[in-house]
């Protein structure tokens, strides 16, 4: 019989690996899920700080989910049903490779209408999307983040990008 | 391969070089490298993992202690409960107790309702607890008891125990001095050598070793209780102790010889007639000195 050395989450080093591992994962779901204006940064504090709390009941491999659910939970009742506002950064974001120069800076016009495509994305469209093209996460990866099929996923996101295509002139 | 299983491969990043070139002929190769790029300004606020590590671990460490000064006043609140519970069981358990200083006099009622009335420098106690089952007081000094009808009331002293059924009864034990006196109703004494049936009027004593019982006294009532008090041939000394008691004043009576027999009373209000009260019969004169008095023989 074999048993786990850490069976929760109470010793620091623990602690500290599981934050390093899901911290920026966790803000950036609750970023592209709520929106900027309601301090993803936060919520991810607070939901460390329950997990710290309950450090004792959840084992390492329930912390993600744990950290995911604590953390939509209290945006949900902090925030149902408010509108979602994403921005756009008005200079050119740090890393990002390209190969066509000429795309990199978009005229006003055209950021404003992607912006309104985006908002009107589905939610869990819009999470899956923005999690894949700016994050660069995997299908996998986000399919174990939001606990649903790669194949859900990427019915997500090429549904969502599908609709920014349409919405977007200058996309066709 | 179709346009959408290209562009899904592209959007998981799985294209191989062929399907690249592939990709790259696709109509809406321009448009989506333009989202691609576009897109990312989007992008969600700078996250620095450390940075937010170190600041939700001193959130932490902030809460700990904030946790900790909470709980100061709280261990302090909780030990003052235990302390006050501790001696309201210690009082309410164990024992009651009066005490009389120095030319005091208390009078008090038992939870039966029995009367006691407490001479000088004396001191009564009793079990509130089982006082319902057993109706048991110690003295040490002198008290005028009206027991109340009902079970057996003791009176433990450690001169011997006075045991009634309901009456009126003094006990005085001193030092050399046991003296019980019965007003009403009947009293039974023990001594550690004897036990006596006291009828109303009835005394018993021991002086000095010398046990002895005597009847057909008329006072309703000791006569401390009208502040004097009454002795009948009784060492002098020993009355001078009383007189001790009553004043808060120290006697020096060397000078007197043990055997010196006293009958009389003296007063509690007025020293210096309680002096010459017990001083002229006896053909004795005093010297007052502050509040050390000096008898002497003539």
């Amino acid at each position: 019989m074999t048993l786990p050395l850490n069976d929760n989450v109470c010793a620091e080093s623990v602690y500290s690996a599981i934050f390093s591992k899901y911290s920026k994962d966790l803000h950036d779901f609750l970023y592209y899920k709520f929106g900027e204006q309601f301090n993803p940064k936060d919520k991810v504090q607070e939901a460390f700080i329950k997990l710290w709390e309950n450090c004792s009941k959840v084992t390492p491999d329930k912390a993600k989910s744990f950290l995911f659910t604590v953390a939509n939970n209290m945006m949900l009742n902090e925030h149902a049903h408010q509108k979602v506002v994403l921005k756009y950064q008005s200079t050119k974001p740090k890393h990002y490779t390209n190969e066509n120069p000429e795309f990199i800076m978009q005229g006003n016009e055209y950021m404003d209408q992607l912006q309104k495509a985006i908002e009107s994305l589905s939610e869990p469209q819009r999470v899956a999307f923005l999690l894949n093209r700016i994050e660069g996460k995997k299908h996998k990866e986000i399919a174990e983040m939001l606990n649903i099929s790669t194949k859900a996923v990427e019915k997500r996101i090429y549904g969502a990008l599908k609709i920014l295509k349409e919405q977007v002139e200058g996309l066709k | 391969m179709t346009q959408e299983e290209l562009i899904k491969k592209w959007l998981d990043n799985e294209l191989n070089a062929s399907e690249k070139e592939a990709f790259k002929q696709l109509d809406d190769y321009d448009s989506l490298i333009k989202l691609e790029h576009s897109i990312q300004r989007f992008k969600s606020h700078e996250y620095d993992t450390q940075n937010e590590l170190d600041a939700t671990l001193k959130q932490l460490e902030n809460r700990k202690t904030k946790k900790i000064i909470w709980l100061k006043p709280i261990m302090r609140i909780a030990a003052v409960l235990v302390i006050a519970m501790g001696l309201y069981f210690y009082i309410s358990g164990l024992e009651i107790t009066y005490q009389t200083d120095i030319a005091q006099q208390i009078e008090t009622t038992l939870p039966d309702n029995s009367q006691i009335t407490l001479n000088a420098a004396s001191t009564l106690s009793f079990n509130k607890r089982t006082w319902n089952t057993n109706r048991l007081v110690n003295l040490e000094g002198e008290a005028f008891f009206k027991v109340a009808k009902g079970s057996k009331f003791d009176v433990v002293t450690s001169a011997g125990i006075v045991s009634v059924l309901g009456t009126e009864f003094n006990v005085k034990q001193r030092a050399n001095y046991f003296e019980v006196y019965c007003f009403e109703g009947s009293v039974g004494v023990e001594t550690p050598d004897n036990s006596y049936i006291l009828k109303p009027g009835d005394s018993f004593r021991v002086v000095d070793g010398e046990v002895e019982k005597r009847s057909n006294a008329t006072a309703q009532m000791p006569s401390w209780l009208s502040n004097e008090s009454t002795f009948e041939n009784i060492p002098v000394y020993l009355v001078f102790e009383e007189l001790e008691r009553q004043y808060n004043i120290e006697v020096n009576s060397i000078d007197v010889p043990k055997s010196v027999l006293f009958n009389g009373a003296f007063t509690h209000n007025n020293l210096d007639l309680a002096l010459k009260s017990i001083t002229i019969p006896l053909n004795l004169t005093y010297q007052i000195d502050k509040n050390i008095i000096t008898i002497l023989s003539e």
